[in-house]
Formats: structure tokens, C-alpha cells, sequence
């Protein structure tokens, strides 16, 4: 256990990286959409939601991407085991998610608390992603850094073991899939049915059940692909 | 450091000439393993042997605890064994390139006589 | 006594290139060891699969007596300074520095900032910002103050100047018989090396063609030129690997179990005798076009050139 902290605190060595890209463009996204809707709140009626927030999503999605290929062969290179890196990287992600997770329903209080900060924005508070209770809206927030970051590691290692045309033949068959399926629900006219059920899903169940679902295969696959990554 | 033997060999060849001329005289204490290879940035290992090898045969002692020290009688038994290898190593090279030259016996000894009376 | 290293039959391909091939090695604790050959002959794949960050394809090998693959109470005691170590993109110096502090046991904090100052390496810069000596002096240092029981250097001279060059050495040796431990030295330099290194290991095409102490290789080399006759009399006693002739005179490369009184015999036949160095013979077993052990069998046909 003691190596696998020692590897997050090697990972933590450079912090100020680590914090600044999520946040700082995160903040960017706030600034642009804080911008565009006080010149609209004039003309609009009532709030604004923006999907500004999936931003910060997505940069923890690159941030393990990029993870593993950089900070695993670094790390190998140290006599690090692949175990511990991957035990380090998961206790890392799982810390940064809750403490984004608390901070963004904090920004989420004070969003609403100052009516949209003065301008009927909604960037932190989304309605689709409510729940009443506080603690299941943190883990609202919590669970969807897991799957992103879990998934930027997933396929940073194939990225690793393939090469990009591991990671291309991985999208278009993602891109496959998604077709085949458009098309089976088309054919099967249950486009009404697919809808519903979304809408159906409780938001616990949608931001907190199903990613969790998808976690625990995505890392079980992470563990298999990384016992043969050579650097 | 040369290459055509041991450098273990050059070490212990070092360490008996600094005996026969006089710089390390009997009962001082010869530098460590280690204050020799940094010297001369070799292994401590072959320094090692080195010394041991002259432990070996006698030219050293070693005091437990303090190091190694020039045997009594050292410098004696070096120089005997040097004037046995004089013959090989010097005399036989220069008869025969005194011959290839055409230099008679006489002529050879007057060179040595001259040079003898210059050093 | 537990080796430090045991490598056994081991064999690495990829595809239908044969990076290693039945490669039996034993390498003990506490020396210094050079891994020498050329290019591409697998010296790195060897180390790579050591460490285990690159998989055999049969075979075994065993660090302080276990695998070495996920086996961190054997990792933490290797450090492999990797020509070609990929460092985080913004990771600075002191962190480089800092990494390796929290992974090895044994890391001295005040050898590193020694080592900084000898070699003036900035640690505030931006490692991707160095050149390539400074990475290599990076990498060095590393390894020193790792002071890993196992430490391997790959070619940790890329960029250096000759100064610095010596500064490493200066510094392992000095390193070494203070706190010793099993160093593997993979270079190209053999001469600036041949004194530090105990024990030579010499890979050529997957292959190991030598493996054996240097103070026993050291003089095996010899080169006579002078009369073709006393030439061809001294020539007997060894293996003759390379002969030139210019009228009546001829010189030639023997090898063989030569020592001191051969080259005072060699001198007394009027012959010229030159030793030829540790790189001349590594020269001399890799560069053959077939492979080290046909050569064995083909009766040793020597090049012959006759000059007129």
C-alpha cells in the first residue's frame, strides 16, 4: 500500500498541472457562457442551461488518456509495478472525483443561491441532473468523473498495446455499433420507447446507477490490458 | 594503463618499482584499494588483486585493521627477481636488434660504457 | 550466494527478427559489468526484459533470484537508466528527481544535489527543455543516487562531452568501492571503460560471443609485424585473425592466451609487438559478416591482403 501511495504522490509532483487543467478550463467554459447569457438574460425568459459543465468531463477523459501514455512509462521506467500504477491511478481518480464532485455542487449552491450569479445562468445546477437529496447530488456529480476518467484510461491503453490504428479500429466499431443500433430502433419504429425509458431513469439512476455499471467492467478491462503493456 | 597485460599485473608492477626506488620503503604503509583505483580509475576490484598479488608472494604484509605494509627484506628479493628478468626482457631484445644492425660485441659494450659514464 | 542475475535460454523474437537467442547468462553481486556490442544487437532488449518492461518469448530470466515481472520487492532494488526514458510532458528536473526519491529505497539526497552541482544541471528546467547531454546527466544521476543494488546504465554517455564523461566514471567508481553494488555498463566507448569494468559481456546479433573476466581477455589481442619468417614462427602460438604482407615483411593479428614473456620472445625474434586494446578485439568477434559461430567451425580462414 505504502508503494501505492508513494506512486500518487509522484504523481502529485507536479499538482499545479494536475489542478489547472480541468479547473482552468472549466473556468474558461463558466466565463464564455457567464458572458453570452448576461447579454441574452434580457431577452430570454427564465434560465439557461448550457452544457458548459461537460467540459471538465472531458478533460479528465484526456487527462488518463494521456496518463497512460506518458506517466506509465515514466513510472515502469522507475521499477514501478504495473499493479501499483494502476491501484495509484485509480485511488487518484477516485480522490480528484469526489473533491470535483463536492466542489461543483458547492459552485451548484451558490449558482442558485445568487439566482443564476445575477444572470439566470445555469451552469453548475442543471435540472435533468437534480436530485434532493445533497449527498446523492454530490455522487451526481461524483460518478460521471469515475466512467470518463475510467474510459481515458481504457483507451489510453489501447492506445499503448495498438498504436492509433488500435485506437481508430476501436471507434469505428464503437461507430458501428451506435449505427447498427440506430438502425435496429429505426426498423423497430421504438424510437418513442427509447426516449421514454431515458426519461423514465430517475436521475440517480441515470448520473450515479448506469455509470457505475459501466466502471467496474471498463477497470476490469484496464487491469487485463495493462499486465502486457511494455514500454 | 596499458593494454597488452593484466592491469592487475601493471598495479602490483607500479607498486614494486615505487619499492626498489625508494619511494615506498619497508614497513610504510602502501594506499588502500580504493585510494588506488581512484588514482588510477580502475575496478577497486583489480586493484585488489593487484595487492594481493604481492601479498601473495611475499612483498607485503598486511596489519588487520590498518592495511598493507612493505615487507622486510622486500626490496632485496625484488631487485634479484628483476635482474633474472633483465636478461629476457632488455639483453635478448637488444643482441638482437644489435645484430640485425650489424653492431659487433665491442662495439655494444663501448656503447654501454658511454652510456653508463652520462647517467 | 544468489546471483544478481540469472538468465536462462532465454530467446526474444519479434515477428521473424530474433532479437535474442538462447542467451545463458550469470551475472554475481557487487561488480562492475560491461554489456558491449553493437547496435540493434540486442543489449537493450536484454535489459528491457530484465526489468521487465519487455516480455521473453521463451526462456527465463531471475533478479536476485525471482522473476522480475510485477515483483516490486525486485523492481525497487533495479534502476535502469534507459537511453531512451520518456519523462511527463511538464515534469521538471527536481520532479524527475523527486519521483525517484519516493520509489527507491535507498536514494541519497545528498549525493543527488552533489551530482546536480557536478554536472550544472538546472533543477528548476523543464526536462523536455534539455539537451541531450543534460538528459543524459539526468539520467545519471538518477542512477547514482539510486543506489540501487542493481543499477543498469544504457548508454548514459549520449551527448556528454569527454569531461563529463569522466566525471560519471570518477563518480561511479568512487560510488562503488564506498557502497557496492551490481552495475551493468552498456556502451560503445569500450577503451574510456576497459579499466572500470570487471567483467566483459559481449552480444553480437542475439547472440553471446564473449563472456569473461577483462583481466583475462586484456592481452589476448597481439599484433607482430616484421620478417615473414620469424612472423610465421611467432604466429603459431595463437589463432591468426588478420594477416597483411608487403614484400618480405608481413604483420598479423594473432589471438591467444598471450602473457608478458611472449611479447619479450615476440621482440627477441626482432619482431615489432603491439598490443591491441579491449575495443579492438570486440571489433575484431562482431564484425565478421557470419555469425560467431560458423566462424568457429570455417577453420578461421583469415582475410588475406597482399599489398604490392
Amino acid at each position: 500500500m505504502s508503494r501505492v501511495l508513494a506512486v500518487v504522490r509522484m504523481q502529485l509532483l507536479n499538482w499545479p498541472i494536475n489542478i489547472a487543467w480541468p479547473w482552468g478550463i472549466l473556468f474558461s467554459s463558466f466565463l464564455i457562457n457567464y458572458a453570452i447569457q448576461s447579454a441574452l438574460v434580457r431577452q430570454t425568459v427564465g434560465e439557461s442551461t448550457t452544457g458548459g459543465l461537460l467540459s471538465i468531463y472531458t478533460v479528465v477523459f484526456v487527462a488518463y488518456l494521456i496518463s497512460v501514455s506518458q506517466d506509465l512509462p515514466f513510472a515502469l521506467g522507475l521499477g514501478v509495478s504495473r499493479r501499483t500504477f494502476h491501484l495509484a491511478s485509480g485511488l487518484m481518480l477516485t480522490t480528484e472525483a469526489l473533491l470535483y464532485g463536492t466542489l461543483l455542487y458547492l459552485f451548484a449552491l451558490i449558482e442558485r443561491a445568487t439566482d443564476g450569479f445575477g444572470v439566470e445562468l445555469a451552469f453548475f445546477g442543471l435540472p435533468f441532473m437534480s436530485t434532493s437529496n445533497p449527498l446523492l447530488q454530490i455522487l451526481v456529480y461524483t460518478v460521471p468523473f469515475l466512467l470518463f476518467g475510467v474510459l481515458g484510461f481504457a483507451v489510453g491503453l489501447v492506445f499503448k498495446r495498438w498504436g492509433a490504428n488500435g485506437v481508430l479500429t476501436l471507434s469505428v466499431a464503437a461507430i458501428l455499433a451506435i449505427g447498427a443500433a440506430v438502425y435496429l430502433i429505426t426498423r423497430a419504429e421504438r424510437w418513442r420507447a427509447v426516449g421514454g425509458w431515458f426519461v423514465d431513469q430517475s436521475t440517480v439512476g441515470l448520473f450515479i446507477g448506469w455509470p457505475l455499471l459501466l466502471v467496474v467492467p471498463l477497470a476490469a478491462l484496464s487491469h487485463l490490458l495493462i499486465r502486457r503493456v511494455t514500454v | 594503463m596499458e593494454n597488452d597485460r593484466p592491469i592487475f599485473l601493471q598495479i602490483a608492477e607500479l607498486l614494486e618499482n615505487a619499492i626498489l626506488d625508494g619511494s615506498l620503503p619497508e614497513e610504510t604503509q602502501v594506499p588502500s584499494t580504493n585510494e588506488l583505483a581512484a588514482f588510477h580509475r580502475i575496478n577497486p576490484a583489480t586493484a585488489a588483486k593487484g595487492v594481493n598479488q604481492l601479498v601473495d608472494d611475499g612483498t607485503l604484509y598486511k596489519r588487520r585493521g590498518i592495511g598493507m605494509f612493505v615487507s622486510p627484506g622486500a626490496r632485496e628479493k625484488l631487485r634479484t627477481r628483476r635482474r633474472e628478468e633483465f636478461a629476457d626482457q632488455y639483453v635478448n631484445p637488444l643482441v638482437t636488434e644489435a645484430r640485425k644492425l650489424g653492431i659487433s660485441a665491442t662495439d655494444l659494450k663501448k656503447m654501454i660504457d658511454a652510456a653508463k659514464e652520462r647517467s | 550466494m544468489i546471483p544478481a542475475i540469472a538468465v536462462d535460454n532465454l530467446t526474444k523474437r519479434y515477428g521473424k527478427f530474433t532479437a535474442l537467442e538462447n542467451v545463458n547468462l550469470t551475472l554475481n553481486e557487487h561488480r562492475i559489468y560491461g554489456l558491449l556490442g553493437r547496435n540493434g544487437a540486442g543489449k537493450t532488449t536484454l535489459m528491457r526484459i530484465l526489468t521487465a518492461q519487455e516480455f521473453a518469448t521463451s526462456g527465463s530470466v531471475a533478479v536476485f533470484g525471482k522473476a522480475p515481472y510485477e515483483n516490486e520487492a525486485v523492481l525497487s532494488r533495479v534502476c535502469f537508466i534507459k537511453e531512451s526514458q520518456v519523462y511527463p510532458q511538464h515534469l521538471r528536473v527536481r520532479h524527475a528527481l523527486g519521483a525517484a526519491a519516493l520509489v527507491y529505497p535507498n536514494w541519497d539526497e545528498r549525493f543527488a544535489r552533489s551530482l546536480l552541482e557536478d554536472f550544472q544541471l538546472p533543477a528548476d528546467r523543464l526536462v523536455k527543455k534539455l539537451s541531450r547531454g543534460m538528459l543524459s546527466a539526468l539520467g545519471i544521476i538518477i542512477g547514482l543516487a539510486s543506489r540501487a543494488p542493481l543499477t543498469f546504465f544504457d548508454e548514459p554517455y549520449l551527448g556528454l562531452d569527454a569531461v563529463a564523461r569522466q566525471l560519471f566514471y570518477d563518480r561511479l567508481l568512487t560510488d562503488f568501492s564506498e557502497h557496492p553494488r551490481t552495475v551493468v555498463l552498456s556502451t560503445h566507448l569500450i577503451d574510456e571503460v576497459s579499466a572500470l569494468i570487471e567483467h566483459v559481456l559481449l552480444i553480437d546479433r542475439g547472440r553471446i560471443v564473449l563472456d569473461d573476466e577483462v583481466e583475462a581477455v586484456r592481452g589476448q589481442l597481439l599484433t607482430v609485424s616484421g620478417a615473414s619468417r620469424a612472423v610465421d614462427e611467432f604466429a603459431a602460438a595463437g589463432t591468426e585473425l588478420h594477416r597483411t604482407t608487403l614484400n618480405g615483411t608481413a604483420r598479423v593479428t594473432l589471438r591467444g592466451a598471450f602473457v608478458p614473456a611472449d611479447h619479450d620472445r615476440a621482440r627477441s625474434l626482432g619482431l615489432r609487438v603491439e598490443a591491441e586494446s579491449l575495443q579492438e578485439l570486440v571489433v575484431r568477434l562482431t564484425a565478421s559478416p557470419r555469425r560467431p559461430a560458423d566462424a568457429e567451425t570455417a577453420g578461421d580462414s583469415p582475410e588475406k591482403e597482399i599489398l604490392r
